[in-house]
């Protein structure tokens, strides 16, 4: 009982090649610590392998698109259903208006990050039932983080699956830093990325109610110019006060194996998110490198 | 579709709600900043033990025997909070896992169902005093019940993070594991305190298995941590980040659980490890 790591481990030791269990990084990372970065580096490689290469991860707004009601939305499906057979859509939903409410009444009653967390959760799963119901007819299903393991079948299957964007971080979401406030960092448009990278697909496009990313809030400064394509480095120096898509999406891509671009359409104009599945630099284009 | 230079349709008003950050971006610096304030501690009585998989529960009766009868002995004073790591299992599967090409998000997954394993034999020691493992599922929903209903309980102390996992800037493994798992659930719960029981004595200036002359080193702040650049850490270094974040915990305490009377000393308050502590 003493050393329970040699029942797996042990066979590794004999050198022989033939009956070795694990590889030898197999091997130093039983044994080994999982802080020294030496070990860490080499778990780098293989590279990682791509389990959607075919599929998008579409992410609709709350705020900028769903809240805006059948005048936006209709059109939207609409070209949701023409490109079903010609490209593979995950479909994430951002949270919006009632999720600020949550949030206002929820920070005025002192609610931790995490409790914040879930209210933004429930309200990202209400837009993405609704987008449900209007695509039901299509077969397309709205999956929760439970039932990801079907998702290849339904997109096999109907082109398209609608997930709720907020990462099932629940109780778990870490804070912001110090002084950045209260609010869950990690919501719906990180979700959406962390789905994109992980699966390994073809494209992160985030539909919204603005061209792209502006050099201001172009709903509040008449004065702010489109960023047609932007690294990740150039928007760090700029330092914008305000920001197109959460400031986390960014951070994590200059880590990401797979996905090391995100795109921003403004999905009120018909033809932009077609124009986007097809690989067309329309809107703002936000690269790692 | 078909007018693709089309400008944007004039937008329509939204339907609003009233609140405070009614329109405002979230993604606003100034937004962020006005929405600092006190947060409230759901359980502040109860202690958060992270147990180690690798350095405790993968280390047989003859170390684990003594550390349930510690936790016992404390379930009579304190309500516990009991998370387990997943140890040499899942580092035996990120190996495999990372053979075959998977993503860091797959990784944490996997990981899940070995803590939770850990957490069921946990489970089954700690029966007789009516502490039993809970499904994660409705773990964080019920926890205030059970805390209020049951001396103490288990919990796989792997944050659901799963396919969302953060890609680490170095290599795949998955960097929020189950010690992250414990300081967010302390944090989120605002709990009285979280302990690391290991199989160390704390935190030394080098690895005291591999270097015989390291250094103890008892009580260090963030900055200073962060300063010494150490190569290993006994615990995951994400933990330098989340405690700097913290609103509630501004600390957390490293233990040997080879010396279980250690773990009642450290929920009485006593410093028997190392405590990794917020700089002021």
């Amino acid at each position: 009982m003493r050393e329970p790591d040699a029942k797996i481990a042990g066979d590794a030791g004999d050198d022989d090649g033939e009956g070795a269990l694990l590889s030898e990084l197999g091997q130093a990372l039983v044994e080994g610590s999982l802080s020294d970065a030496e070990l860490l580096a080499r778990t780098g490689l293989p590279a990682p392998f791509h389990i959607l290469p075919q599929a998008n991860v579409v992410k609709v707004g709350g705020q900028s698109f769903i809240d805006r009601g059948r005048a936006a939305v209709f059109p939207l499906i609409d070209e949701i259903v023409a490109n079903l057979g010609r490209h593979q859509m995950i479909l994430g939903t951002g949270a919006g208006t009632r999720a600020r409410h949550a949030y206002s009444v929820g920070l005025d009653l002192g609610m931790p990050t995490g409790v914040l967390s879930v209210l933004g959760t429930f309200v990202s799963m209400q837009n993405a039932r609704m987008l449900s119901y209007l695509l039901a007819k299509h077969g397309i299903p709205f999956i929760e983080p439970a039932q990801f393991a079907q998702l290849p079948l339904y997109l096999a299957e109907r082109g398209a699956v609608i997930f709720f964007g907020m990462p099932p971080y629940v109780y778990w979401q870490q804070n912001p830093a110090i002084g950045r406030g209260r609010i869950p960092p990690h919501r719906t448009d990180t979700g959406a990325y962390l789905v994109s990278e992980v699966l390994g697909t073809r494209a992160m496009i985030y539909v919204k109610d603005v061209e792209g990313l502006y050099t201001a809030d172009p709903k509040k400064d008449k004065h702010a110019r489109l960023i047609p394509r932007a690294t990740v480095a150039e928007l760090a120096a700029m330092d914008l006060r305000d920001m197109v898509v959460e400031r986390a999406v960014l951070e994590l891509m200059a880590n990401a194996s797979i996905r090391r671009s995100v795109q921003v359409i403004n999905g009120l104009v018909p033809g932009n998110l077609t124009r986007a599945l097809d690989g067309e630099p329309v809107g703002t284009v936000i690269t790692a490198d | 579709m078909s007018e693709p230079e089309s400008p944007a349709p004039a937008p329509r008003p939204r339907h609003h709600v009233r609140s405070r950050l009614m329109r405002e971006s979230l993604l606003d610096r100034e937004v962020e900043r006005s929405t600092e304030g006190p947060v409230f501690r759901m359980l502040p009585q109860a202690h958060v033990l992270k147990i180690g998989g690798r350095s405790i529960l993968d280390a047989g009766r003859e170390v684990v025997y003594p550390v349930v009868a510690a936790l016992a002995s404390c379930l009579e004073r304190w309500k516990l909070i009991l998370g387990t790591g997943g140890g040499v299992r899942t580092r035996h599967v990120f190996s495999i896992g990372i053979d075959l090409g998977l993503p860091t998000g797959v990784l944490a997954q996997l990981a899940a169902a070995d803590a939770l394993g850990n957490a069921h034999i946990l489970g089954t020691l700690l029966a007789p005093y009516g502490v039993v493992a809970i499904p994660p599922e409705i773990f964080g929903h019920l926890l205030p019940l059970f805390v209020h209903s049951a001396p103490g309980v288990v919990f796989s102390s792997v944050p659901p993070y799963s396919l969302w996992e953060h890609p680490p800037g170095l290599g795949r493994i998955p960097p929020h594991r189950t010690d992250a798992g414990a300081f967010l659930l302390a944090e989120c719960f605002g709990c009285k305190s979280l302990t690391l029981v290991k199989d160390v004595d704390g935190l030394y200036d080098a690895d005291p298995k591999l270097e015989p002359a390291a250094r103890f080193i008892p009580r260090i702040g963030l900055a200073e941590l962060r300063r010494r650049g150490l190569a290993t850490l006994p615990f995951e270094p994400v933990l330098l980040d989340l405690l700097a974040n913290a609103r509630l915990l501004d600390r957390f305490q490293l233990i040997n659980g080879r010396h279980p009377e250690r773990i009642q000393a450290a929920l009485a308050g006593e410093h028997v490890g190392t405590i990794v502590h917020r700089d002021a």
